[in-house]
């Protein structure tokens, strides 16, 4: 009786691993390369799709390059009528603008208002800072009193 | 006697219980992987911050156990706290929330000051749409094919978006491949970047990008919004969570959410989205024939992306003159890998000319390609759910 069961049992699992691997060999099958299989609904949508995106990005370079003419058209036009630029001596923000300049003007203005030198001041002075009393800073209430013997 | 009869059935029902007894080769060989992305990620240091959680989420997914016991531990069975925590990428909650932190970290300066480098983000796109078409051609159904496609963008977050709305049986191994790929490219991008470059190409210098005012930078993501999302409204949630978190970053005036956004809050969904595309490769469910093909499919997708972008910026060279020619190696960068790719390119430079930095342009096509990408998927969503 239990051998009966073992092989029912053992064939039914044997079935199963056949048509899994028959699933899995239609599956390979069906994954083979076949150029019909596109359709027009493929092709579609790769051009469109590729087109947009290529178009999207266009339009927003095409913004984002004018960006900085917009935002400077006042200060041009405020520049001009004051007669401090004229159509000649206009120049490029890039070649004043760059990453290096900025840099280098930052770091000279951290230096100077920072003080720093090469030339170190050798002659140091003590400064007499003079505290008014008051109860709050007083040595008197600030220091454990031991008691005395 | 009883108790011994019962103690024996106890053991019994324990040693079926146990994984030993649930084992099978493709939980092994699930487990080989996971242990190989863990070494990937701690030894080589390749992507470490999504490596080891998708990695270990590999074990926890592939630890084998009593499925018919309907005990609610496996991550596609309905109650478990996994299954939980994967309702965050089934339903595509996860890749908007993880682009909030991606646009918080982004900095569009090098974009801005250098526009026409935009157009490279969009010219590696082209991996997505060759893809697509491959895939159909091999039989993968209309969806399923957009869905692999999108794994040619190399960016996680926008395949998983996309697989969840299209081809939700496919999600595990679309967003292996996706991360994958996204972790491996510093072995996949260099070859094709060399083999498409002169050694005279690999050496031009770029002149440097000019400063952006703050004013640029806080009018970017506004306009980015509007104008990508009126062209392609599919992208909305990834669009809208990438220029919002930009804006948080650049207003200057929300810098704890900019900061909640790009800090915590990336690290946390990082951490259930690795944890959980990890897991969903439950052996018994994502060994198959397909998912072996998404890999391979994923792998070509990627590669022709880098030289799509590579190839593109060798053409754009033909119209610019002087030092505004871009060096083309910074074309493989428009795949949406950031910084990998960015970094990539980087080196690649600098093993050329150690004078020559590369980093700050190519991550112009680099940010680009997040929103070229994310625009793709956008269009892919719109024109299927027209089409169908």
């Amino acid at each position: 009786m239990n051998n009966e069961i073992l092989n029912s049992d053992t064939l039914k699992a044997v079935q199963d691993t056949v048509s899994a691997a028959k699933e899995e060999i239609h599956t390979l099958n069906n994954l083979t390369f076949d150029i019909s299989k596109i359709g027009s609904d493929g092709i579609i949508i790769t051009i469109l799709g590729y087109v947009v995106v290529f178009v999207a990005l266009v339009i927003l370079f095409l913004i984002v390059n004018n960006i900085k003419n917009i935002l400077n058209f006042n200060i041009k036009s405020k520049l001009k009528r004051e007669g401090k630029i004229t159509e000649g001596t206009e120049t490029k923000p890039e070649e004043v603008m760059t990453g290096e300049v900025n840099a280098a003007i930052a770091t000279a203005l951290y230096l100077f208002f920072e003080e720093a030198h090469d030339m170190e001041n050798t002659v140091l002075t003590i400064k007499k800072v003079q505290r008014p009393y008051s109860p709050w800073s007083s040595k008197i209430y600030g220091l454990r009193q031991f008691p005395k013997r | 006697m009883d108790i011994l009869i019962k103690l024996e059935e106890g053991f019994e029902q324990f040693l079926r219980f146990t994984s030993f007894a649930n084992f099978q080769w493709e939980h092994g060989a699930m487990i080989c992987v996971g242990l190989f992305f863990l070494y990937l990620a701690i030894k080589k240091d390749y992507e470490p911050l999504l490596l080891v959680p998708i990695g270990f989420g590999i074990l926890v997914g592939n630890i084998p156990f009593f499925e018919a016991a309907g005990l609610q531990i496996g991550i596609y069975e309905e109650g478990s706290v996994l299954n939980y925590l994967y309702f965050g990428v089934l339903k595509g909650i996860y890749p908007p929330l993880i682009f909030l932190g991606i646009g918080a970290m982004t900095d569009f300066s090098a974009l801005l000051s250098n526009p026409k480098l935009m157009i490279l983000g969009a010219a590696a796109q082209i991996g997505i749409f060759v893809t697509f078409i491959v895939a159909l051609a091999l039989g993968f159904d209309i969806n399923q094919a957009a869905a692999i496609g999108i794994i040619g963008g190399a960016d996680g977050p926008t395949a998983i978006f996309l697989s969840s709305k299209l081809a939700p049986e496919l999600i595990g191994a679309i967003a292996i491949a996706a991360y994958s790929y996204m972790a491996l490219v510093p072995v996949i991008q260099p070859p094709i970047i060399k083999l498409l470059t002169t050694k005279q190409e690999r050496l031009i210098k770029m002149k440097p990008p000019r400063a952006v005012s703050k004013v640029e930078k806080m009018i970017f993501p506004i306009v980015g919004l509007l104008l990508t999302t009126f062209i392609s409204p599919g992208g909305l949630p990834l669009l809208g969570m990438l220029f919002f978190g930009n804006l948080l970053k650049e207003s200057g005036v929300t810098k704890r959410l900019a900061d909640t956004a790009s800090k915590p809050l990336i690290d946390i969904v990082t951490i259930l989205l690795g944890l959980t595309v990890g897991a969903s490769t439950q052996a018994t469910t994502f060994l198959t024939p397909q998912s072996i093909m998404i890999f391979v499919l994923g792998a070509i997708s990627f590669m022709i992306a880098t030289a799509g972008g590579v190839l593109f910026a060798k053409v754009m060279n033909l119209f610019l003159k002087g030092d505004n020619k871009i060096n083309p190696m910074i074309g493989a960068a428009g795949v949406s890998a950031v910084p990998d790719s960015a970094r990539v390119v980087q080196q690649l430079g600098i093993k050329e000319d150690p004078t020559n930095y590369l980093l700050m342009h190519s991550m112009a096509p680099n940010v680009s390609g997040v929103i070229g990408s994310a625009v793709a998927a956008g269009i892919m969503l719109s024109l299927l759910s027209g089409i169908l």
